[in-house]
């Protein structure tokens, strides 16, 4: 089922082009929005969830078009969002701020309200930490119950711009298993400049890089991408789009191989590097 | 009777019983119930045995809950719907450090009035809701502004009940600075309808222009009127004489009509940068 469509979506601010023609659909399941800082996706993002409206182009959420205000009203209603830099008011514990959005998201009886507190706060592990100011929980449970926040309600569709930034291993991995629980039975849109988390959690990616989309398909597909075009040798060579030394202390290298250069099964992000390079080198790809 | 043997009303018993208190009775009748045993046995021994079972499940979520601030206590105690009340507790100059430094400025503001000129206050008592207004709903200045615009709340709703828990507090707050201004009169409350008309002047800005703009705009207008008619009129400054109030009265309820007719631009998403 589509749950987001988008055709010619641009945006500009001021003498920048931050989306240009932009257009993909959206199913369930999860979906992550891959690219570089700058790209365009908490752009995007905001406009997807109604916070901005876009210069130009077509958008439909969940079978609405948000340009009327009845329209954002619809989609807002069944929608869950996570900004980039979720704010917190000071001095507000985990519950208390979980229900001031319950009450922006219209949630007024108190006990049903109280109920739904209890209930996102203990579906992101934060059951015995609701008493606790959120200015003395770590980052990874801040970020926590801003997405607790985000799922008052049981949204339809989740929008999570760049979620574990900032974040330990362990809290990404923690807030991973969170993600992917929530993205059974709805849609989940999340932002993320790391490719492994996008293999990690994502059934689609689209790869956004200036404003454009450069890809839309599955992880294996964007890896695929790369094939034939991923090489190592034992010494540094000049001429690839992307070289490193590995953890074998051999170097990794993306790009158009040498004749009779050993080929290497590609990943997700070989396939990402060579996109988002080729956009820097236009021809590699050709 | 003392505290220890006061007990419940059968009637509040009862209405408990079929869960149709609301806050903030509810709240002291929970807080009574979790001490009392014999309230207790009066409760059980009056409600059938699911409606007692569907009461402790709702103390018993009643007492998890945390306990609302004392500013929420005090709303809903002054009639305010207890989920409004926790709207109203996140405005973001509701806090401490505004109000401390909204009465500094008027103490301040009263002084100089009384050691050189009164317009000083009545020109500086307006421009202080202007400022809690620009500062309660914005980009940069709600942290949860993001999450706020993209909820299914009116925008135009919850700033309206922003600004007027700002305005509300600014007057009670410049009517307590005016009691340092004893000489003046009735002249010492000049400052009020002023303080209406900017507010309303701003709200009906900010539809287009934003919170900061508007308000440094109507601030600096308002700065430009007191400064260019220093001296005219008989109470000092003429937008404190009674034509000038007039004129005041008439350009709030002008901003009222601009700010009615404009209310469905705050629901559009404004641009972040």
């Amino acid at each position: 089922m589509t749950v987001v469509s988008a055709s010619g979506l641009s945006m500009r601010y001021g003498r920048t082009l931050a989306l240009a023609d932009v257009a993909f659909t959206l199913a369930d399941g999860v979906t992550g929005l891959l690219g570089p800082n700058g790209a365009g996706k908490t752009t995007l993002l905001r406009i997807v969830a109604t916070a901005l409206v876009p210069d130009r182009g077509e958008l439909t959420v969940l079978g609405v078009d948000p340009r009327s205000e009845s329209g954002r009203l619809a989609v807002r209603r069944r929608l869950g969002y996570l900004p980039q830099d979720p704010g917190f008011h000071p001095g507000f514990t985990a519950f208390e701020f979980v229900d001031y959005v319950a009450i922006l998201k219209e949630q007024t009886d108190r006990r049903a309200r109280h109920e739904e507190v209890r209930r996102v706060l203990a579906a992101v592990g934060l059951a015995n930490q609701r008493g606790q100011k959120i200015r003395a929980l770590s980052g990874g449970m801040r970020q926590r119950v801003a997405l607790a926040a985000a799922l008052v309600g049981d949204p339809d569709l989740l929008i999570l711009d760049e979620p574990t930034v900032g974040l330990d291993p362990e809290q990404r991995l923690r807030f991973r298993e969170v993600v992917a629980e929530l993205g059974e039975g709805r849609s989940v849109l999340l932002s993320t400049h790391q490719t492994e988390e996008a293999m990690a959690l994502c059934q689609r990616v689209i790869v956004l890089d200036r404003g454009t989309v450069r890809f839309e398909g599955a992880p294996a597909d964007l890896a695929a991408l790369a094939r034939g075009r991923v090489w190592t040798t034992e010494s540094r060579v000049v001429g690839a789009l992307a070289s490193w030394r590995d953890g074998t202390g051999r170097y990794r290298h993306v790009g158009a191989p040498p004749p009779g250069a050993e080929l290497l099964e590609p990943t997700v992000e070989d396939g990402y590097l060579l996109l988002v390079d080729a956009t820097a080198h236009q021809g590699v790809l050709a | 009777m003392t505290a220890a043997e006061w007990h419940l009303p059968d009637g509040e018993l009862r209405r408990y019983g079929e869960g149709t208190l609301v806050p903030p009775q509810l709240w002291s009748t929970e807080a009574h119930l979790a001490a009392c045993a014999y309230c207790r046995e009066r409760l059980a021994a009056a409600a059938e045995p699911q409606m007692t079972a569907a009461g402790w499940v709702r103390l018993d979520a009643e007492l998890d809950a945390p306990v609302p601030g004392p500013v929420e206590r005090l709303l809903v105690r002054a009639g305010v719907a207890e989920h409004t009340a926790r709207l109203l507790a996140a405005t973001p100059v509701l806090r401490l450090s505004w109000l401390v430094a909204v009465a500094s400025t008027l103490a301040l503001a009263a002084l100089l009035a009384n050691l050189a000129d009164p317009v000083v206050f009545l020109a500086v008592a307006p421009l202080l809701p202007v400022g809690g207004v620009a500062l309660s709903f914005g980009h940069r200045v709600d942290p949860t502004y993001e999450i706020t615009v993209v909820a299914p709340i009116h925008t135009f709703r919850l700033l309206l009940l922003r600004c007027v828990a700002v305005l509300s507090t600014t007057t009670v707050l410049s009517a307590a600075a005016t009691l340092a201004l004893p000489d003046l009169g009735l002249t010492a409350l000049g400052w009020f309808l002023p303080a209406l008309a900017l507010t309303l002047l701003t709200l009906a800005f900010m539809a287009r222009l934003g919170p900061v703009l508007a308000a440094v705009l109507v601030g600096l207008g308002w700065v430009v009127l007191v400064t260019s008619t220093l001296g005219a009129g008989s109470g000092g400054s003429s937008p404190f004489v009674p034509v000038g109030q007039l004129a005041l009265a008439l350009a709030g309820a002008l901003g009222a009509l601009v700010l009615a007719r404009m209310h469905r631009a705050f629901e559009t998403p404004r641009r972040f940068r």
